[in-house]
């Protein structure tokens, strides 16, 4: 029998140290509607309440044993801090993630990075949800928090046309801008583990190679991703999605003590060019296996990721919230039985 | 209740060409619902949706691999139960990829009609050459059933062929069309493409 908690699982399992079983667990949103029902939370108020947001997070493990507890559930937090306007939908039917509806900035010199970073923007809010889930979850889950890479997060406080357009014209004003984004990221992460966070993860989705070419994310993206990691809290993981199997060893020298990839990742190819040292975490569908496939297929689903090549099964991405009960309870049980 | 996907980069003209398609389509009889990233930046009034009859509707934000797929489906979902439109066009992210969302349609038995890729053939030199853009270009272009060559009044007959030829080695199994909403060109051509491919359907 077991003695091992949870928490000590994911993060011994990230330490590279020995544990009882791979955690089952993910560094990206996960909140799901049998959660949100059952403790009646209202998905657009759990963005901005941090009760409601710990109380969804903790929902997770409480109700399916899902091996953490992760704040928060959008993609807009930082950008927000940073003078970004979102869209709630607070008024609209059905689940809708915030979007940012309008952004602000254009140049490096644009980026004000706030004095009182705590209480910029709903950092206070995460911050928060982090102190309530560590005071009633601390000694048997991991928290799990994450930002956006500096790319990507660009992308949310400046247009993308001209983002993408500057980025090959003018590089050195990109780079300034990713060089200003990053001091402010490392800061929020530090924040972020002040407030008793566990693990870490840098999220770099425009960075996929179906966006960017390898050779930009080379010479672009991956300078300040390794700045980033060397100085935000550990143990940390790098998560791009989509096309990565040509940027997979520019991750692996970024510098995480762990790479998370999505489902069009080819995870035999990865572990191959990583060898065996490399924490992988991977890489079923959430939207295809979890939300749309059948119960019966989720297990057989995921345990094809650790026979692919992942150290443990992870979604590819946030969980998209409409995920049916059994299909979650599936996830867990198939892992669980080993 | 049929798709019509309409990708593109930002800039491509998509939100116009989304309100001629939909008003040409509701006034050949199909009820038309909208699927749109953000309301507010598709300039349709109250006065147009209701003479049309249609039905807008947001996507909301999130990861452009799974979240907005995600959203999308449940809409989708809704919108079938509750408005039972003919057809819903959905213009996704511009950095959105087409097949990722016709992945998953797929798998809830809605039937997507065509996916229309718009090239703004005014910009093909950015689109084409910039490192930061034509990675996510192409992929978007290999996705589409019909390229929809946009802007083609703003430049000479050169520079449109150009662009017909630099889209036609990227995607040759696509259909092109060229576009001006200014002259009005090419709208009435993916109209009656998406009445033949919706009668055989």
């Amino acid at each position: 029998m077991s003695t091992m908690t949870p928490k000590q699982r994911v993060l011994k399992f990230l330490k590279g140290e020995e544990v009882d079983r791979p955690p089952i667990f993910s560094g990206m949103g996960n909140v799901v509607v049998p959660v949100l029902e059952k403790y009646e939370i209202n998905f657009a108020r759990a963005h901005r309440d941090p009760v409601l947001m710990a109380k969804a997070a903790a929902g997770m493990y409480r109700e399916f044993g899902f091996e953490c507890a992760v704040v928060p559930f959008d993609l807009g937090v930082e950008a927000e801090a940073l003078g970004s306007v979102m869209n709630y939908y607070e008024d609209v039917e059905g689940l809708l993630y915030p979007t940012v509806k309008e952004k602000v900035i254009k140049t490096a010199e644009d980026v004000h990075i706030p004095d009182d970073i705590k209480n910029a923007g709903r950092i206070p809010v995460v911050t928060e949800a982090i102190r309530i889930l560590r005071s009633e979850l601390g000694d048997e889950v991991a928290i799990g928090t994450y930002i956006l890479g500096p790319f990507t997060l660009a992308g949310q406080v400046k247009e993308l046309d001209e983002l993408f357009e500057e980025s090959f014209l003018a590089p050195e004003k990109t780079n300034m801008l990713l060089d200003r984004l990053s001091e402010f990221i490392i800061k929020v992460f530090k924040v972020y583990k002040d407030a008793g966070a566990d693990y870490f993860t840098l999220r770099e989705m425009g960075g996929t190679s179906d966006v960017m070419s390898p050779k930009s994310f080379k010479s672009l993206i991956k300078p300040h991703l390794i700045k980033i990691l060397a100085a935000m809290p550990r143990p940390n993981i790098l998560h791009i999605c989509g096309d990565t199997n040509s940027i997979i060893e520019d991750m692996k020298e970024c510098g995480a003590d762990a790479i998370s990839v999505d489902q069009k990742n080819c995870l035999p190819e990865t572990r191959k060019k990583l060898g065996h040292e490399t924490i992988i975490l991977g890489n079923f569908d959430p939207v295809k296996v979890l939300m749309q496939g059948k119960a019966e297929d989720v297990g057989p689903a995921a345990k094809g990721c650790i026979t692919a090549g992942a150290n443990a099964v992870w979604p590819g991405c946030d969980l998209w919230p409409e995920v049916p009960k059994k299909n979650m309870q599936a996830l867990m049980d198939s892992l669980k039985s080993g | 209740m049929k798709l019509l996907q309409i990708a593109g980069y930002l800039g491509s003209g998509k939100t116009t060409l989304i309100i001629e398609l939909a008003r040409s389509l509701s006034e050949a009889g199909n009820k038309v619902a909208i699927l749109v990233n953000e309301i507010g930046e598709i300039p349709v009034d109250g006065r147009v949706m209701q003479d049309y009859g249609l039905t807008v509707k947001d996507i909301g934000g999130g990861c452009i691999c799974c979240q907005v797929v995600g959203s999308m489906i449940g809409t989708l979902k809704k919108l079938a139960e509750s408005q039972k439109p003919d057809i819903v066009i959905v213009e996704p992210t511009g950095l959105a990829v087409p097949g990722s969302i016709s992945d998953a349609v797929k798998r809830i038995n809605i039937e997507q009609l065509l996916i229309i890729v718009l090239f703004d053939t005014s910009r093909q030199e950015k689109l084409l050459n910039y490192d930061s853009l034509k990675r996510l270009i192409s992929t978007q272009l290999k996705d589409a059933d019909i390229i929809a060559l946009s802007k083609v009044d703003l430049g000479s007959e050169d520079i449109v062929e150009h662009a017909l030829q630099a889209v036609s080695r990227i995607n040759p199994r696509a259909r092109i069309i060229k576009l001006s909403s200014k002259r009005g060109d090419g709208i009435l051509e993916i109209v009656k493409t998406i009445q033949e491919i919706s009668v055989k359907a």
